[in-house]
Order: structure tokens, then C-alpha cells, then sequence
């Protein structure tokens, strides 16, 4: 996990320190539309630090116990067990895709096809769930 | 001429430009291609090499090298780049400053306006000189443009305006452009070293009929632009291509 | 970092059975696999089926811009239609193929195979965003169909023109919806890829080991997560603008029309480079099997990549210079920083290649030519870079042939060279040799012919999206020339449609490694079973398939 912290608060710090040098640039003599960019930049700054928030706990969770994955010397044994549950295949992803294409069309031709879309959506949510409720643990 | 004065001389495919900043421009237009030029032949040449001398070649037992760092080397090819940048920005801060200054006390101040689509430059004493496609929608014909008169050899200070959609005052000769966008106050100095007349055209997609938006630039002596403005009533319109019966 | 080089074993360890269940059960075929499929391999061939069909449709409209441009005066197409075409052939190149051809369709594929995973983290998230991205791809071609055609105000759409006002007509909002839908796809696929590397990798994956293609896709994903979510945010305001009187973009009523272009660029730079990295990843694998060498300056390669996607975030104004409202200097400086860790990309590339045993396969060809073309359009990328350059060049064809060498001649090129390269592991058979270097030598021709005349045309002044132009500007021959040069890359790109179709049916049987290949995707058969892997091979550097192939021959530790 370490690489992968470390990577996203970089990313993180050069955001937010490109924020501030452009804020203070445009305070000495910029332009005052020039918000928006510094605007965009904090938040960006903002979301990449909130990812390596997540990342750095999960990090602390874990008692910084690398996993097979971060290990130089790990063989396959040491990842045995199941990795996860990876699905069959389904026709909700489409059907919930369908319902979002169909909603969208909805910003462009009235709010009809809004609610043709959002039936469907809703609809193939609610098949997903019982799909998901269906599987192994 | 020998070589060397020939490559200075050399444009590199740009037209000359006519204004008093173009000597910026020159400088660095060419020092880009000085750094691109052998750069750009040391990776082809490198790249043409490698095809060359490292291609397989059937019944060969040479093996390839597995090298794969080579700290020196991977050093200089980050620093050399960073310099060479450094010295770009150097060169351009200093051009930039100059193109881009504007002057307290220009000598003539004209307004630039675009709309969808034509021009309207208006001058001190409120004079108009208005041109729209309407009266041009001939792409093949000169005639019937809008023309900005200004004088040669003196700042000229334009106020760029829009008041529907962003279009852009081009003029190909200066080798610069500058956006006219809602909203934005934007002013900037020209000084047109030669007389003559120029090409201008909109450089930014502003509907349908964007690429008949043309304009000419009507660059005369200041004696001649002089005789020209104090003919020009105060306020008054000229349409191109249109006669106005007062 | 240090890496731990101990010998690795001489055959293929077995996985443990349980590595991940397998749900019993026939598997769908045709259509219905087609629609119901959750795997990241058939996604990913979704995604580059139908983006190669968005590459051919945006071909098709380039060829009517520049049948319209052949001669001056010419009365090909209206205005009204010219602006559709260029409009649509920039949108659909960009938010269709090019970007999810590399990110979604290669990195859907070979992002998990390259890593060992069985699957993507989230499978049918992922499906999910396949549907949107279809969604938004008829959609934004659908306006075509309605009355007044579709979207006419350039792929980068400035406000005011696209108002209620100047852009009336469904077109527009079939542009803004077909655009955010892709947007949200691009998300998904994002926050999908990344957990996957995060979070899927097999034992002894660590991340510097992983190819340099699932680096560069790692912060491509990163960038589309900034990226995007600013765009769809600037077109939701501008849906308002258009629906519900919203005054965002609006100076008649205090809004500002230059926050579209501030708002599209922050998205729009880090664009370039979502479209550009994971080409970059595929020009590296290419460029390393085919030499039978590891990645020269593997780290260093990295260290770029990362300070690509890290300076990429603060250029967008870069496009604004003409504007006269931005800060000039700022985005001068950061924008030629870029060419730094570009130009260590290429001495990489070379190094990689150096003392080589090269094979000049038809992929590599395709990554040569993009070595070539990509260097060219990079040096005119460092003269555009620079504000008072920019204020001679910006919007003239100068520009339209920069960034055709980067896009074109760069990623399409990579994008042809991942398609012969990984045709065979995606399908079992390889693409006919003959064919391909016929249609490289066409294209390579026919690029240069199209796109290098661009650039003295736009010094001669000429700008873009003009629908016609005077005949005696000086223009003319080189515009023939383009448009000529437009006709042979056509035939170029068909010659490979058809090797595609021919060698689906009867290429070559192509084996489980045909190139000798030295990534994670080689180990398993072609085309792989599902969840992938029967066995892995022992990992311990970044290339695990050449390590137990040639134990003889393992990367030289030392000069580092």
C-alpha cells in the first residue's frame, strides 16, 4: 500500500502547491476570471487528498502488514484463498445503462423520456439487487 | 551568402512579419528551431541507428544486452531538456513583455468590434467604418470589405469588443492575433512599421458565416492617415459596399 | 527501492485451485453475450469495436472537410453542414475513439491480464459504464438526424455561441447529453481500473513492477478523475444556460462567457494527455518485445509519466493566450516543463531499443512511425507553447497540423500498433505480416501528405473551421495536397479493416506468445479462458513471461 499512498499524496501536494503559487501569481497580477482555474485546482487538491485520507487508513488498518501484492518475495501460495466474487453474466448493467441513455435523452426532448428512462433504471436496480441478494457470500 | 549568415537569415517558412514587435517574434521562431533542429536529428538519428545496426538478422546468434539503467546518461538527458527550457522561457518572458505592452499614450486609439459577422472599427471623433457579410458573400471578391484605416510608424492602441459571441482580430502580416470575447476588456498595441494593405480575417469559429468575417487593414503614411481622419465628419457611418445618401 | 533479482523458477508454478470461483453454468454466446457480459475482456473488446467504429464514422467526416477545402471556392457542403463536420469529426475523435479506444478498450483488456487479476475490481460497474458510453456515442451522432443538424460550434463548443440564442436546436443538446455521458463512463472506468491495480495485483506484483502500460494507464485514470467531472459539471451549467435561463455564461446578465473556456481547458489539457499516456504505455511494450529487452530507465519512465499527469493539471490556459485574460508567464513555464519528461520518454524509447535484437513486425513499424511523428508534433507543441508564438499561430491550420501529428501520427499510430500487437491474444490468430506493413507504408505516406502541408498553410495565415477560402491567399496548392494526402490515409486505414476481417476467419493460428512477449498477458492462452489464468509464473521484475522463458537471459543488475 505504501507505493500507492505515497503516489496519490505526491499528486495531492504538487496540486495544492500549484494552487497556492497560481493564486498568489494571480493576487500580484493576474486576471479576475482567473478564480475558476484556482477554484478547480483546490478542489482537485481536495479530492486527492481525501483519497490518500482513505488510502493512508486503510494503510493503518492493515498494521502496515504488506500484502502478497506489495511483497518483493511473494509466490503465488501466499496469495491462496479466494480473491473475490467475480459475477456471471447479467443484464441489469445494460438495463440500468438503457434507463440512463433513455433519461438522458430526457435533457434534450422533455420529461417524458425522463420517466420512461428513470422507470427503467429504477426497475433494473431493483433486478441488480436481487441478483446481488441471490449470490454466495 | 555562406551558410551560417544564409540560416540566420532563413525564416523557416514564416512570412515576415511588418510590425514593430516582429523582431521578437523572429528571435524566437528561431531559437526554436535551433534547439529543435539538432535535437529533433540527434532522436531520429539515434532511432535510425538502433533499426540499423541492432535489427535481427536471420541465422545471427547475437543476443540482446539486457542493460537496463544507466544513471549518467539518464541524467543528462533530464538536465540538458531543463536547461534549454529555462533559456526558451528566459528569451520569451523578455519577448512577452514587449509584444504585450501596452502604452499610456498611443497615438491613434481605434475601437475593434466583431459581430456575427462583420466588423465595425470606430474612431476618436466616433467615425465608423462598418462592414458586414451581407454586403460580401463572396468569398472570391476583395471588394466590399470592411477597412480599418490607421496610420504607419506610430502606436495604435485597439480596444477589442464582442457583444454576441468570441471572435478573433487577425491579421496574418503582424503574426498576431488577439480574441474579442463578451465580457473580457482587452486592449493591446500595434505599431505597423510598413505601409500597405493586409489581409485580416475572424480567427474564431462564430457561426455560419465565420470564414467570410474578412476584413483589410489599410496602413498608410501618417501624413496620408492624418488627411484621411480630418476628412471623416464626427460620428459619421461608412458602410462598406453600401452608398448612405445623407 | 530496491529490487530483489533471485532466480526464478523454470516452469510455471500452479495457482492455487481456489484463487476465485467460478459460477457453474453455460456461458452465453452471440448477443446475448454481447449485452449481458461482465467480463473486463469482452468489455474491452466492446469498447474497441465500437470505438474504431466511432474512428471510421469522424474519418468519414474528416473526408468531407477536406473534399470541401480541396478547392477554394468549392460548394462541397454548406456552411451550415462544414460546421457540423468539423464540430462532430473533433468530438467524436476524441470523446469516442481515441480516448476510450486506449483507456477503456486496452486498458479493460490488458490492465488486469498485465497484472494477473481474474477480473476488474467491479465487473458490472464496468458494464455499466460500456452501456453509457454507447448511450452517448449515438446519441451525439444522432443529431445528424434531427431537423437542424447536429452540434456546428467546434469540439471545444465556446460559450456564447452554443447559447439558446446563436445554437438553437436539439443538435447542441444531443452534443452536451452524448458528451456527459461519456464523461460518466470515463469516471466509472476510472474508479475501475484504479481499484483494480490497487487492489488486484497478484503476489509479488508490486507496483514497480508492473509494465510501464499499466503505469501510464494508472494516471491516465488519475487525470480522468480530475478531468471529467469539471467537464460534465461545465456542461450541466450549460445545459441550464440553454433550458432553464441560467445566466452562467451570459454577460448580458453578469455571467462570464470566458468561464466555458477556463472550465473546458481544465478538462481539456489533462484530455490531451488521457489520450496520450496509454499510448505511450503501448509504444513501450511494443518497443521492449519486440528488442527482446527490458524497458530502458524503467523508473525513470515512471518519474515521467507522473510528472506528465502532474503538469498537465496546470496548463490549460495554454489555449487562452489570445484571450489577453490569463496569466501568461505561469502557463508559459509549466507548459514547457511538459517537453522535460516527454523528451526523457524518447531517449528511454531509444535506450530501450539500443543493443536490441529488433524485430520489425509489423506493430513495430507503427511504433516507429510514432516515434517520428510524435517528435515532430512535440517540437511544434514546444513553439506553441510559447504566448507570443501562440499569438502568430493559435487557431491557424499551424495548430490543426500540431496536434493531428500528436493525435494522429502519435496515439492512432500506438493505437495501430496495439491492434497488431494484441490482435493475436485477443482473437488466436495474427494479422496477415503483408497486409499491415502495406497499409503502415499508405498511411505513413498519406499522414504526411494530409498533415504537413497544415503547417505552411498556417503560417501563410489560413485560419481553421473556415468553410472556403479566397483563391488568391496563396492557399491552394497546399490544400490540394491535403485533401489528396486525405484520400490515400483513407485507403490506409481500410487496408487494415480488411486485414482485421480477413485474419479473424483465417489468419495464422498465433500460440499463447507469438512475440516472444515478456508482460503477465502472455502467460495465459489466446484467446484466455475466462478469469484468466490457470498459472502464473513466479513474479520478480516487470517481466515475468521472459524471466521464466529465458532464465539465461535476465535483466543485468548493475549501472543503476
Amino acid at each position: 500500500m505504501k507505493v500507492e499512498w505515497r503516489t496519490v499524496l505526491g499528486a495531492s501536494v504538487f496540486l495544492g502547491a500549484t494552487a497556492l503559487l497560481y493564486w498568489a501569481l494571480v493576487y500580484a497580477h493576474g486576471h479576475p476570471t482567473e478564480a475558476a482555474g484556482i477554484t478547480a485546482l483546490v478542489f482537485s487538491f481536495a479530492a486527492y487528498f481525501m483519497l490518500f485520507g482513505y488510502l493512508v487508513l486503510q494503510y493503518i488498518k492493515r498494521r502496515r502488514i504488506p500484502r502478497p501484492e506489495d511483497r518483493f518475495d511473494a509466490t503465488q501460495a501466499d496469495g491462496a484463498g479466494e480473491v473475490g466474487w467475480f459475477p456471471a453474466a447479467s443484464i441489469w448493467p445494460a438495463g440500468m445503462g438503457l434507463g440512463m441513455v433513455i433519461g438522458a435523452v430526457g435533457a434534450v426532448w422533455g420529461v417524458w423520456y425522463l420517466i420512461v428512462g428513470g422507470i427503467i433504471f429504477v426497475g433494473a436496480v431493483i433486478g441488480f439487487v436481487a441478483e446481488v441478494e441471490a449470490e454466495p457470500e | 551568402m555562406h551558410a551560417p549568415t544564409r540560416l540566420l537569415a532563413s525564416q523557416f517558412g514564416s512570412p515576415h512579419g511588418v510590425t514593430a514587435q516582429d523582431s521578437y517574434v523572429r528571435l524566437l521562431w528561431h531559437l526554436a528551431f535551433y534547439f529543435a533542429l539538432p535535437l529533433g536529428l540527434i532522436v531520429l538519428g539515434g532511432i535510425a541507428w538502433c533499426l540499423v545496426r541492432y535489427r535481427a538478422k536471420p541465422g545471427s546468434e547475437r543476443r540482446a544486452s539486457q542493460f537496463q539503467y544507466h544513471i549518467p546518461i539518464e541524467a543528462a538527458y533530464t538536465i540538458i531538456p531543463l536547461i534549454i527550457v529555462a533559456v526558451i522561457f528566459g528569451f520569451m518572458f523578455n519577448a512577452e513583455n514587449h509584444v504585450d505592452r501596452v502604452s499610456r499614450a498611443p497615438a491613434v486609439k481605434i475601437t475593434v468590434e466583431g459581430f456575427q459577422w462583420g466588423w465595425r472599427f470606430v474612431y476618436p471623433n466616433g467615425h465608423q467604418e462598418i462592414g458586414t457579410v451581407a454586403n460580401a458573400l463572396n468569398i472570391n471578391s476583395m471588394k466590399n470589405l470592411p477597412v480599418l484605416y490607421m496610420p504607419a510608424g506610430e502606436t495604435v492602441q485597439f480596444t477589442l469588443k464582442s457583444d454576441d459571441v468570441v471572435h478573433t482580430f487577425y491579421v496574418r502580416d503582424w503574426l498576431w492575433q488577439r480574441d474579442l470575447i463578451p465580457g473580457v476588456h482587452n486592449v493591446a498595441d500595434i505599431d505597423v512599421k510598413n505601409p500597405g494593405i493586409y489581409d485580416g480575417q475572424c480567427n474564431n469559429i462564430c457561426g455560419q458565416y465565420h470564414a467570410y468575417m474578412r476584413f483589410l487593414v489599410d496602413v498608410m503614411p501618417v501624413k496620408q492617415y492624418k488627411a484621411w481622419y480630418a476628412h471623416q465628419a464626427a460620428n459619421s457611418i461608412t458602410t462598406a459596399g453600401v452608398t448612405v445618401s445623407s | 527501492m530496491t529490487v530483489i533479482q533471485e532466480p526464478p523458477g523454470r516452469e510455471y508454478r500452479p495457482a492455487e485451485p481456489q484463487l476465485f470461483e467460478i459460477v457453474p453454468g453455460p456461458r452465453p454466446h452471440g448477443l446475448v453475450k454481447y449485452l449481458t457480459s461482465t467480463d473486463h475482456k469482452q468489455i474491452g473488446i466492446n469498447y474497441m469495436v465500437t470505438a474504431f467504429i466511432g474512428f471510421l464514422f469522424a474519418g468519414l467526416l474528416a473526408e468531407g472537410i477536406r473534399t470541401q477545402l480541396i478547392v477554394p471556392n468549392n460548394n462541397f457542403v454548406t456552411e451550415n453542414v462544414f460546421n457540423q463536420l468539423f464540430t462532430m469529426h473533433g468530438t467524436i475523435m476524441l470523446f469516442v475513439f481515441l480516448g476510450p479506444f486506449g483507456f477503456a478498450g486496452l486498458g479493460n483488456y490488458f490492465v488486469p491480464l498485465m497484472i494477473g487479476a481474474p477480473d476488474m475490481a467491479f465487473p458490472r460497474f464496468n458494464a455499466l459504464s460500456y452501456w453509457i458510453y454507447l448511450g452517448g456515442f449515438i446519441l451525439m451522432s444522432a443529431g445528424f438526424l434531427t431537423n437542424n443538424g447536429a452540434a456546428n460550434f467546434g469540439w471545444f463548443g465556446y460559450a456564447p455561441l452554443t447559447s439558446a440564442i446563436h445554437s438553437p436546436g436539439p443538435g447542441a443538446d444531443l452534443w452536451i447529453v452524448g458528451i456527459a455521458l461519456t464523461g460518466f463512463s470515463g469516471i466509472f472506468t476510472a474508479v475501475n481500473i484504479i481499484s483494480t491495480i490497487f487492489t488486484l495485483r497478484a503476489p509479488g506484483m508490486v507496483m514497480f513492477r508492473m509494465p510501464i502500460f499499466v503505469w501510464n494507464q494508472m494516471v491516465t485514470m488519475f487525470l480522468i478523475l480530475l478531468a471529467f467531472p469539471v467537464l460534465t459539471a461545465a456542461m450541466a451549467l450549460l445545459w441550464i444556460d440553454r433550458h432553464l435561463n441560467g445566466r452562467f455564461y451570459d454577460q448580458t446578465h453578469g455571467g462570464q462567457p470566458i468561464l466555458w473556456q477556463n472550465l473546458f481547458w481544465f478538462f481539456g489539457h489533462p484530455e490531451v494527455y488521457i489520450l496520450a499516456l496509454p499510448y505511450f504505455g503501448v509504444v513501450t511494450e511494443v518497443l521492449a518485445t519486440n528488442s527482446k529487452k527490458p524497458v530502458f530507465g524503467y523508473k525513470g519512465m515512471i518519474g515521467a509519466t507522473l510528472s506528465i499527469g502532474a503538469l498537465s493539471m496546470g496548463v490549460w490556459a495554454h489555449h487562452m493566450y489570445t484571450t489577453g485574460a490569463v496569466l501568461l508567464p505561469f502557463f508559459a513555464a509549466l507548459s514547457l516543463l511538459i517537453a522535460v519528461p516527454t523528451g526523457i520518454k524518447f531517449f528511454n524509447w531509444i535506450g530501450t531499443m539500443w543493443r536490441g535484437t529488433i524485430t520489425l513486425n509489423t506493430a513495430m513499424l507503427y511504433s516507429i512511425g510514432f516515434l517520428t511523428m510524435f517528435l515532430f508534433g512535440g517540437i511544434t507543441g514546444v513553439m506553441l507553447a510559447q504566448p507570443v508564438l501562440d499569438f502568430q499561430l493559435h487557431n491557424t491550420y499551424f495548430v490543426v497540423g500540431h496536434f493531428h501529428y500528436v493525435m494522429f501520427g502519435g496515439s492512432t499510430f500506438a493505437g495501430f500498433a496495439a491492434i497488431y500487437h494484441w490482435f493475436p491474444k485477443i482473437t488466436g490468430r495474427k494479422l496477415h505480416e503483408g497486409w499491415g506493413k502495406l497499409s503502415f507504408a499508405i498511411m505513413y505516406i498519406g499522414f504526411n501528405l494530409t498533415f504537413f502541408p497544415m503547417h505552411p498553410l498556417g503560417l501563410r495565415g489560413m485560419p481553421r473551421r473556415i468553410e472556403t477560402y479566397n483563391a488568391h491567399m496563396g492557399w491552394n496548392f497546399l490544400n490540394l495536397l491535403s485533401s489528396v494526402g486525405a484520400y490515400v490515409l483513407a485507403m490506409g486505414v481500410l487496408i487494415t479493416v480488411w486485414n482485421i476481417f480477413r485474419s479473424y476467419r483465417k489468419g495464422e493460428i498465433a500460440g499463447d506468445n507469438p512475440w516472444d512477449g515478456q508482460t503477465l498477458e502472455w502467460a495465459c492462452s489466446s484467446p484466455p479462458p475466462d478469469h484468466n489464468f490457470e498459472s502464473l509464473p513466479p513474479i520478480r521484475s516487470e517481466r515475468p513471461v521472459w524471466d521464466a522463458n529465458h532464465p539465461d537471459q535476465l535483466t543485468e543488475v548493475g549501472h543503476r
